[in-house]
């Protein structure tokens, strides 16, 4: 689990890049939302909601963009190999996923000593990774209907109808942030916590043995 | 009101010291709400001069707290806005009528057989205890309406009680209060509704909505539809369960206070009144983090202003409210709070949805900072981990079985 390699085939370039502009649109945009939500200093609003504004069409942008290449970019299929295919089969749940969702659970609760088979990423890890897609396009929905020029439109009207109001429409949008602050917090922890291996390859694409 | 006797217009008016050149003035001013150019205005003045002989009218209320009355009323100088209205001939106007007690009656009865009338409806529509939450003089509230508004011409709905129950219908409820259209749709009464919104609803608003009857509608509820600027809004409708849909002008609610507000440049550069009485209030300071609920609500305060256009709430130095809101209480309570409180279940009380996010990523932290101590007394941590499986626990029970057959 933890004392396999880490070459460049797990994270291809433009993936350790995407990641790159995922991470730093996320700190934008929560440190900007936080400020929206409640301005801690003066003088600060239009630069806060500007880079919100900005951050928020790069994200859904990046994200669309990392899906599509999932098609078309090839990723190693397993821990430490070398072995590639397209990225999306190693994405989605692989055959070495089967079954091994609860034994993970018991894993990480201390139930099971050895830790569990997995492939490319554990059941938990790719129930999370996958997870981030609905929810960013979710976060951008809740943020397009409390935003100005796109919130009249019959889409985003409808679901702040179906929420009871812009008031609950910014709320929701509020908690969500929380999702991805508790979702990053986990996903920072469980993939430093063996070594630092992992981040060295995502963030600085470099290999270890 | 209705016991006056009209006389022409601008003597009218000059009796109320109202010169020609105020009255046209003000109609110019109806004319910008009512989306047209300044040179409706005299069209506006001659379809208010022939209404104020031919169009009847009856203002009822409801569950109400007579705001909107007041709100109407309310004037230290002849204001035109009320003289507009009396010039409508309201046979009913509870609050300010001379008539009383049978007689009153007897206009209401009268003006509802002949039919063809405006009704303007005031508060909000108490159907709680069978409609006996709302009495008049042993009548309900309910029936009232419901006589008044099948045969009405159309219904103008007055101040957020009218609209959607307003502060009446606030958690918990007890009236079991809803707004006319909710009411209406449940009855299948099929006049059209013109809402107006805010606690109290602003005169010039429902001025404006009856000068349009009077200019466009030639008597007839689909051509004041068809030629009227609205705008649907939908909600779900707490008390009765349904999706209603409600129809107000579209120059009150199109657009939100915040982009109208005179304290937007404030607000843009990050200048904001932390606390009451201080020297950013002093400077007239955006009160976005006093609580502002101008962001989100939709309404056209800033610019018709209140009291003939002296002031309106964040001009004179108070938060928005959002009493333009539908269910505006429940949705922004407190109202110095930037977000509303959520109610935990009845009798629990409420809670911020800053608070809850405080506790909820307090707890994941700690649970981390946990985790991160139990792997490391399990030995997990170091450069190779603990031993991994050397196959699935599923496929080692299923060997154990004996495996595939
Ligand atoms: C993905 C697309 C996103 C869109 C389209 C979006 C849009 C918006 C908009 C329009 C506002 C209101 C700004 C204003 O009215 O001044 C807002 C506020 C906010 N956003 Fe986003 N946002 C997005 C993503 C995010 C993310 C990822 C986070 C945090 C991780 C975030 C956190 C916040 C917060 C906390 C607020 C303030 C809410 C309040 O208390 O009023 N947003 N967002
Ligand atoms: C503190 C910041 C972060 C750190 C240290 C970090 C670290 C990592 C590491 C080490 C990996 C590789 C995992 C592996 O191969 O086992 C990874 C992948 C990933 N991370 Fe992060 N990450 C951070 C922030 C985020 C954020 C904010 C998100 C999204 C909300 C995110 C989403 C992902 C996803 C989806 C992957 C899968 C790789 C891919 O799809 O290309 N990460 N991260
Ligand atoms: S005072 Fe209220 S409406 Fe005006 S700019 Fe500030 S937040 Fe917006
Ligand atoms: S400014 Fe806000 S609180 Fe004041 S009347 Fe308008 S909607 Fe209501």
């Amino acid at each position: 689990m933890a004392g396999h390699a880490h070459y460049r085939e797990a994270h291809p370039l433009v993936f350790v890049i995407t990641h790159w502009i995922n991470l730093i649109c996320m700190i934008m945009l929560a440190f900007s939302g936080f400020y929206i939500h409640y301005p801690f200093f003066g003088g600060f609003m239009g630069v806060a909601r500007g880079m919100h504004f900005v951050a928020m069409y790069v994200i859904i942008i990046n994200l669309t963009f990392r899906i599509i290449a999932a098609f078309f970019v090839k990723t190693a299929t397993d821990l430490g190999s070398r072995q590639v295919d397209t990225d999306i089969k190693n994405w989605l749940p692989q055959e070495k996923n089967k079954h091994q969702f609860f034994e993970t659970v018991k894993y990480y609760l201390f139930m099971r000593k050895e830790a569990v088979i997995s492939a490319k990423y554990g059941s938990l890890q790719k129930i999370a990774y996958l997870a981030t897609i609905p929810l960013t396009y979710l976060m951008a929905y809740t943020g397009f209907a409390i935003y100005g020029p796109t919130m009249t439109w019959g889409l985003f009207s409808g679901g702040v109808e179906m929420v009871g109001g812009p008031m609950n429409m910014r709320i929701i949008h509020y908690f969500m942030m929380w999702v991805f602050i508790v979702f990053t917090m986990i996903h920072a922890y469980l993939a430093n916590i063996y070594n630092f291996k992992p981040s060295k390859i995502i963030f600085a694409w470099k290999e270890s043995e | 009101m209705a016991q006056e006797a009209h006389g022409a217009i601008y003597d009218l008016l000059a009796v109320r010291g109202v010169s020609r050149r105020d009255f046209l003035k003000y109609c110019s001013y109806v004319a910008a709400m009512l989306g047209l150019s300044e040179a409706a205005a005299p069209a506006i003045a001659a379809a208010v001069e022939k209404g104020s002989k031919l169009k009847p009218a009856l203002w009822l209320n409801g569950g109400s707290c007579t705001g909107c009355t007041e709100s109407m009323a309310q004037v230290d100088s002849p204001d035109v806005a009320t003289i507009v209205l009396e010039l409508l001939s309201l046979n009913y106007f509870e609050t300010v009528m001379a008539a009383a007690g049978e007689h009153a009656e007897k206009n209401i009865k009268d003006t509802i057989a002949a039919g063809g009338y405006l009704l303007i409806y005031e508060g909000s529509v108490m159907t709680g205890e069978d409609g006996n939450t709302l009495l008049v003089n042993g009548h309900k509230g309910t029936d009232i309406l419901k006589e008044a508004a099948e045969s009405a011409d159309a219904i103008i709905a007055v101040g957020a009680c009218a609209v959607d129950g307003g502060w009446v219908a606030a958690h918990p409820n007890p009236a079991e209060a809803t707004g006319v259209q909710a009411f209406l749709d449940v009855e299948g009464v099929k006049t059209p509704v013109v809402n107006i919104p805010c606690c109290p609803m602003n005169p010039e608003w429902v001025v404006a909505m009856v000068v349009q009857w009077l200019l466009v509608a030639e008597d007839d509820p689909a051509t004041f539809l068809a030629k009227t600027e609205l705008l649907g809004k939908t909600y779900a409708d707490r008390l009765t369960g349904r999706d209603v849909t409600l129809l107000y002008p579209k120059y009150v609610v199109g657009s939100t206070i915040h982009d109208n507000c005179p304290r937007r440049g404030h607000f843009e550069n990050g200048d904001f009144v932390t606390e009451f009485g201080s020297e950013e209030e002093a400077m007239g300071y955006c009160l976005y983090k006093m609580g502002c609920k101008g962001p989100q609500t939709f309404t056209q305060c800033p610019i018709t202003r209140w009291n003939r256009s002296v002031s309106w709430c964040v001009q004179s130095g108070a938060p928005c409210i959002g009493c333009g809101a539908i269910s505006w209480v429940d949705n922004n309570t407190p109202f110095f709070k930037r977000l509303s409180s959520m109610q935990m279940g009845d009798g629990l009380g409420y809670v911020q949805p800053g608070s809850v996010a405080a506790v909820v990523g307090g707890v994941a932290a700690a649970a981390l900072v946990a985790h991160g101590l139990g792997m490391k007394a399990a030995g997990r941590i170091g450069p190779d981990g603990p031993p991994t499986e050397t196959a699935k626990k599923h496929d080692r029970k299923r060997q154990a079985k004996g495996g595939d057959k």
